[in-house]
């Protein structure tokens, strides 16, 4: 279906375009704004839902999506899942994960972690970035047009890091990202596109790694967000871990401990829990069935739903205080809620949802296919900024306070969590110590009190202050926050005009530098793949050119002359002591000397073959 | 008041401005360093009083002018033009929405005493202030399920009470707003003292609560 629709509207090569992405921590999938309204890009009879898993072969050759999902468990160190929990995070913060990571996990200089795969390693922006690379050839090829501006979502809980982390993600991937939003808001344009109603929404957002919630107000096309509140570290893959939890006491009799944390069995057991969390949405019971890779034995487990809602009430019970903190923020009580949106595959659980009805005391909107609906809207907000509209506007807030540290290490707020962005607030600080010429800054980002609670997003320091009394120096930082999100710190004094601007470079996050060295290196790595391709194919072509030869020297010995017989001899001896390890120039030219000196030959071979074909036949009856 | 909810008329198209960020007739930005009050920006007299929805409604009209969303194919310059500008609107909204930070506007506005010039609370709230203090320092010692927690709940509709009496006084000591008298706005600067300690405190029992929620 995508084909055929589509190619109409290339006929207007006119119209500037960009693809909506959600690249979500299970699945990711690409939308685009079509006649009026936004459209997921499926190849046909696909459902374009590609999920989120990299496997990276022996020789460094990376298999994304189902091809790769499908590698869980004869590679599982190999293969890694879920990789957006680790976006912009440093090793300590995903210490919970680790133990059901089969594949090792080590940190960079900046903190930044990194997957070892093969003696490799890959930080968790390159590895999105090849999700992304994917989904982008898929949506290109659907559209039959190369796109490469593109809106991509990410949780509305997400700091800076996991921000920038996933721009950089966008760069491996040589896309151009117009804008990275919510994807509780994106939900929200889709929704509301649909309904074009006025009034409050609640989007909860509940999927395969994060949960977002998000109070909306709709007026008149304008999206404005209210409070949004929620998780980073809570999704269907903690309701798995649950799951293999409750797989592994069970077996905690016939299995040891270094059996049960073994690469094979982890995949094997995540599989066997995804497979019982979707069957337990539907049906009362489900048999959970293992095959222990070890010892190849066979175990099953029969778990019935209420056994099951009641493994999972808790994770439930954080979501839904998630969205109590929302409600307080935005001074709302539930009852002030017109409508509740579900989004994300976590919310097919039937508990979800009734937790979620009894909670807001309405039955929440199910319409909307909750594995899409973030696309959708990423693509409507694609139109927006590529100038396709003016209908819609969305107006979002930053989810986490910023500040800054004070004497003391208390945090001085400078900008509330849910200002509204852009924004700025300038704010006043002095010398605390006689002929100080410098101020140090430390960077905040959290709603804890104490500035070491919180997440640093960056230091610096504003110096040439002119020797003076404590507190008589007067010094304006100015926090800047940009409708993506992105800080911009700027801190003058104001009687000497010294100042020191700052564009935030996270923690946890990769430099500028870093990126370019990696982007460069995956570039010369991709030309040297592709050298390496080029190399096997010339050396199977030149292997059967040989073997043709062969075949046919003999019977055309006599017939070719002395000169040519000579050039084929030295070509072919050329040609067998041809290596491996000759350079692709080395081994195409050998190719070309070959081709060259098989040409007589070749010539020969034709007209015999023209003259076979014609013996005896009457020049009319050709 | 220099103040005032004209600002002209626009240079390009010459309509009427509604607001000095952008000409509504014509989408033409103008650039405003430094940042124009907020009751310019959103082009409304300065009053105390304000009626909140027509506020957002002018936020929202305002909006459709300057969001940098809508410049996403413009050049550099102008794109930086409608960041700022939509930072300028939404900065004012932020404070014209908020009544403690409307307040404090006004009074820094007509040269009155900053939170940090006078810092006193009014006399009849400083023996109040040490009891709730005790109720909630009680609650979080003993924490949920005790009796000091349930107290919370009279504690917190008392200091809304108190809140909305305060603010009532600070709206009447605004309204019209006062031409002379540093004692005037000295007094107002302490009732907005006692708003902050209400906002802190009720802040406190929110907080307490949507901890304790968490099972």
């Amino acid at each position: 279906m995508g084909f055929v629709e589509l190619t109409v509207l290339n006929n207007r090569p006119s119209e500037r375009r960009a693809l909506g992405i959600d690249l979500g921590t299970t699945n990711t999938l690409a939308a685009v704004w079509h006649e009026g309204r936004p459209i997921v890009l499926r190849p046909e009879g696909k459902s374009g839902v590609m999920p989120s898993a990299v496997n990276i072969r022996e020789d460094g050759d990376p298999l994304v999506g189902r091809i790769a999902r499908d590698q869980a468990v004869v590679d599982p160190t190999n293969t890694v899942f879920s990789v957006k929990r680790f976006m912009g995070r440093g090793l300590a913060d995903v210490e919970a994960d680790a133990q059901y990571s089969p594949y090792a996990l080590s940190e960079t200089e900046r903190g930044v972690v990194q997957v070892e795969i093969h003696g490799k390693k890959y930080t968790p922006q390159e590895l999105s970035g090849l999700i992304l690379q994917k989904v982008h050839q898929m949506a290109c090829s659907v559209l039959g047009t190369d796109i490469h501006e593109v809106v991509i979502t990410v949780p509305a809980y997400f700091d800076d890091a996991q921000r920038q982390a996933t721009r950089d993600a966008a760069r491996f991937a040589g896309l151009d990202v117009l804008r990275i939003i919510n994807e509780p808001t994106a939900a929200s344009l889709a929704y509301g596109l649909d309904q074009k109603s006025d009034g409050r929404i609640a989007v909860y957002d509940f999927g395969g790694g994060t949960f977002d919630v998000s109070l909306l107000s709709i007026e008149e096309g304008v999206f404005q967000v209210l409070a949004t509140a929620g998780d980073t570290h809570l999704g269907g893959d903690d309701i798995d871990r649950a799951l293999i939890e409750l797989m592994r006491m069970k077996l905690s009799d016939e299995l040891s401990h270094e059996d049960m944390a073994e690469p094979g069995f982890l995949q094997a057991a995540r599989l066997a829990a995804e497979k019982a969390k979707i069957a337990l949405s539907s049906d009362p019971e489900h048999e959970i069935r293992l095959v222990i890779p070890a010892s190849g034995a066979h175990w099953h487990h029969t778990i019935t739903r209420a056994d099951y809602d009641a493994l999972i009430d808790p994770l439930i019970e954080r979501t839904l205080q998630a969205c109590r903190q929302a409600l307080s923020d935005a001074g709302l009580e539930p009852d002030d809620v017109d409508e509740v949106v579900l989004v994300g595959g976590s919310t097919r659980i039937p508990l979800v949802r009734s937790r979620v009805e009894e909670f807001f005391g309405r039955k929440p909107h199910t319409e909307l296919n909750p594995d899409e609906v973030v696309a959708l809207g990423a693509a409507a907000q694609a139109h927006v900024l590529v100038g396709g509209t003016r209908e819609l506007l969305l107006m979002d807030v930053t989810p986490l306070s910023l500040g800054l540290e004070t004497m003391g290490g208390a945090v001085a707020k400078l900008v509330e969590r849910n200002s509204t962005i852009p924004c700025s607030v300038t704010e006043g600080f002095t010398t605390y110590a006689d002929n100080q010429t410098g101020i140090d800054f430390r960077i905040l980002q959290g709603e804890r009190e104490m500035a070491d609670d919180n997440r640093t997003l960056a230091r610096f320091k504003l110096s040439g202050i002119p020797p003076m009394p404590a507190g008589m120096a007067s010094v304006g930082v100015r926090f800047h926050l940009d409708a993506d999100g992105v800080l911009t710190v700027t801190a003058k004094e104001e009687s000497t005009g010294a100042k020191s601007t700052i564009e935030v470079q996270p923690m946890n996050g990769l430099t500028d530098g870093e990126v370019e060295i990696m982007l460069e290196e995956s570039i010369t790595n991709a030309q040297s793949d592709f050298d390496r391709r080029r190399i096997v194919d010339l050396h199977a072509e030149i292997g059967s050119m040989i073997r043709a030869a062969e075949k046919n020297i003999e019977s055309a010995r006599s017939e070719l002359d002395p000169e040519s017989l000579e050039d084929l001899g030295s070509a072919l001896a050329a040609a067998r002591a041809a290596g491996q390890s000759d350079t692709l120039a080395k081994i195409q030219e050998t190719r070309d000397k070959l081709e060259q000196a098989t040409l007589p030959l070749a010539t020969l071979l034709m007209d015999s073959v023209v003259r076979n074909a014609v013996a005896g036949k009457r020049l009319d009856e050709l | 008041m220099s103040e005032s909810a004209s600002c002209g008329s626009c240079v390009d198209c010459g309509a009427q401005l509604e607001t000095p960020l952008v000409c509504t007739s014509c989408g033409h930005l103008f650039t405003n360093e430094p940042a124009p009050g907020p009751f310019q920006t959103l082009g409304i007299p300065v009053t105390y009083a304000i009626d909140a929805k027509a506020l957002k409604k002018r936020l929202l009209q305002f909006s459709r002018h300057v969001h940098p969303d809508f410049f996403g194919t413009a050049d550099a310059q102008l794109q930086t033009a409608a960041e700022r500008n939509s930072a300028q609107l939404n900065d004012a909204y932020e404070i014209l929405s908020d009544d403690f930070r409307r307040a404090d506007w006004i009074i820094k506005e007509l040269k009155g005493p900053s939170e940090a010039d006078e810092r006193q609370m009014p006399q009849a709230f400083l023996m109040e202030v040490l009891e709730w203090n005790e109720v909630l320092e009680q609650a979080r010692a003993e924490g949920p399920d005790s009796a000091a927690w349930a107290a919370l709940d009279s504690l917190d509709s008392e200091l809304r009470q108190e809140r909305e009496a305060t603010i009532a006084k600070v709206a009447e000591a605004l309204d019209p707003v006062p031409t002379e008298g540093a004692e005037t706005l000295a007094q107002i600067r302490r009732r907005l003292n006692a708003i902050r300690y209400l906002d802190r405190s009720l802040a406190q029992i929110r907080t307490m609560r949507v901890g304790a929620s968490a099972r």
